[in-house]
């Protein structure tokens, strides 16, 4: 006779569909921000980087690779709740969902992780790439300064990420609501928050407009993982990191709570 | 001992223009299989879909083995499978993995030994690699109940299971309905089917513009609610037969119709006919249809 266990078999169906989900269709998912990536890292680090006259003794590629790494695990753990939510509405499969005994916690929980993973995939693919194009202008690897502060920014960021996709899954009627909120809302502020430039180098009116923008904590948090200096001071980083956590779970929250788990 | 389910007072309002269920009250005994019978639109699904949470009733309660859906809804959930009407599309998963993702969704452990035995029963085992775009109607149905019955529920809750299914794969699922309630597993079957209501089910709800209008034993309602038709050949040619019950005849052919319970023997006597000049008599009894037409009728006018 099988057994139940209501509390990490649930949990654990939850996170192999997400990543199961993903896996299969690799080629949108991991393979794309490795293409993407890689054109970054060849047109703004190596090639207009080298033009480009930046902090005393760190190369703009140097600045620039935190950057990337935090774009790609924030935008993919967007892109996975969001479009698996979509994706479960079309076929019906979020009705399967409300109509099992799994609680909210242990959706928002798996889905969460499983954002998660998809996002350290990329950001470790970015990463790679990065440091075979700092190999080949610098001729050596660019060092991790604080691995644990690299690991908890990206996760935090992700998080965050992976909670308004599930949010958006669950608010949009329309595949077009969900790409615009990432094209016109989300993409905007990850690029201003400080991928491609240091707030230092803006006027003294568009850097307080970037300071309230909180991707700029997030990619600052990992840049001062990898590099050990950042614009922001670490832990204001993970101070605004952390509310963005809690307030974007609760949001989550709220929208499984209210949203319709209704097939299109 | 809690009945499977019980619907008390149960009312749904879509917005101020639509009402899907009004005031319905019944309840699934344990072992049997319930119908919910009504055509298109009569607030059937409306009220599957309160069941499983997937709406809100506007006012009134469903109990699950004594469980409120809204208040215990984790462990009311828990005891009952659904087949929706309408097969989901798991796009890109197979059988094996649909199956194994729906037993953990219930907490199911070491769930490999049921969802073989699913594959087999519902002949799914050759397909179990598919994704269900490659599947057929019919298997697509199976797959949907087997998911229902991975997690071994109390209560099945099955929507429509036979629409848009061949003869073959119909006749196939009845026989595996009657199955599941022989080893003892509740249901409340959907349908518009009346052939089908009557072959499965135990008891049945006639429901139509959301509310009900008939609940009882499928066999009692038929009784209760339809007459038999007999129709007499003679040998001889009779003029001017008087009967109440007289529907159409002449000459040789006669037909009355009659109560469900009355004896035979009685119309023949009223009539003082002789047996001998009594060639044929055949009998043809009222169906869950003609129970069905009378209620759902009585609502147009």
């Amino acid at each position: 006779m099988a057994t139940i266990d209501p509390i990490f078999v649930p949990l654990k169906a939850l996170l192999h569909r997400e990543v199961a989900r993903f896996m299969k269709v690799a080629t949108q998912t991991v393979i794309t921000p490795f293409v993407s990536s890689s054109l970054y890292l060849m047109i703004f680090g190596v090639s207009l980087g080298q033009r480009i006259s930046f902090k005393e003794d760190l190369p703009y590629l140097a600045f620039l690779i935190p950057g990337l790494v935090t774009m790609g695990c924030l935008n993919n753990a967007f892109q996975n709740t969001s479009s698996s939510i979509i994706a479960a509405k079309f076929g019906g499969e979020l009705e399967d969902l409300k109509a099992a005994p799994v609680a909210n916690w242990q959706i928002l929980t798996a889905m969460g992780l499983g954002a998660l993973i998809r996002g350290f995939m990329v950001a470790a693919i970015t990463w790679l790439m990065g440091e075979v194009a700092y190999y080949l202008v610098f001729g050596e690897f660019l060092k991790v300064e604080h691995w644990p502060a690299l690991i908890l920014f990206l996760a935090l960021g992700g998080f965050v990420f992976a909670n308004i996709g599930i949010a958006v899954g669950f608010w949009a009627r329309t595949f077009d609501q969900m790409s615009a909120v990432g094209g016109f809302i989300l993409l905007p502020l990850i690029y201003l928050g400080g991928v491609f430039f240091s707030i230092d180098h803006l006027p003294p009116f568009w850097r307080s407009v970037a300071m309230a923008n909180p991707l700029l904590y997030m990619i600052n948090g990992v840049r001062y993982g990898i590099l050990g200096q950042s614009d922001v001071d670490w832990l204001t980083a993970l101070m605004v990191t952390t509310v963005a956590v809690i307030a974007t779970s609760l949001l989550a929250l709220l929208s499984l709570k209210k949203g319709s788990f209704h097939r299109w | 001992m809690h009945d499977p389910l019980c619907v008390v007072n149960l009312s749904k309002r879509y917005n101020s223009a639509v009402q899907a269920l009004r005031d319905v009250s019944f309840s699934v005994k344990s072992g049997e299989v319930f119908g919910l019978l009504g055509p298109n639109g009569a607030g059937k699904t409306s009220l599957i879909s309160i069941i499983v949470t997937l709406e809100k009733a506007t006012s009134g309660e469903v109990r699950l083995f004594g469980e409120s859906v809204n208040s215990h809804s984790r462990r009311a959930k828990s005891l009952v499978g659904w087949v929706p009407q309408e097969v989901i599309n798991h796009g890109y998963f197979s059988v094996l993995e649909i199956l194994r993702f729906h037993a953990g969704f219930y907490g199911v452990r070491d769930a490999e030994d049921r969802i073989q035995q699913l594959l087999r029963d519902l002949d799914l085992m050759e397909h179990r690699e598919k994704k269900v775009r490659q599947l057929s109607g019919g298997m697509k149905r199976r797959l949907m109940i087997a998911k229902a019955l991975v997690h071994d529920p109390k209560l099945l809750l099955l929507d429509e299971p036979t629409a848009g299914v061949d003869v073959e794969l119909r006749f196939k699922l009845w026989s595996y309905i009657s199955e599941l309630k022989r080893r003892g597993l509740s249901i409340l079957l959907t349908t518009h089917y009346l052939e089908e209501a009557e072959r499965l089910c135990d008891r049945v709800a006639i429901i139509n513009h959301g509310q009900l209008r008939a609940v009882g034993n499928t066999h009692d309602l038929i009784r209760s609610w339809t007459r038999k038709y007999v129709t007499l050949k003679l040998n001889k040619p009779y003029s001017n037969l008087q009967h109440p019950g007289l529907v159409r005849g002449q000459e040789k052919e006669w037909v009355f119709t009659m109560e469900m319970d009355k004896p035979l023997g009685l119309l023949l006597s009223e009539l003082k006919i002789p047996s001998d000049d009594i060639m044929d008599v055949h009998v043809t009894e009222g169906s869950l249809e003609d129970v069905f037409v009378h209620f759902t009728k009585a609502e147009v006018q």
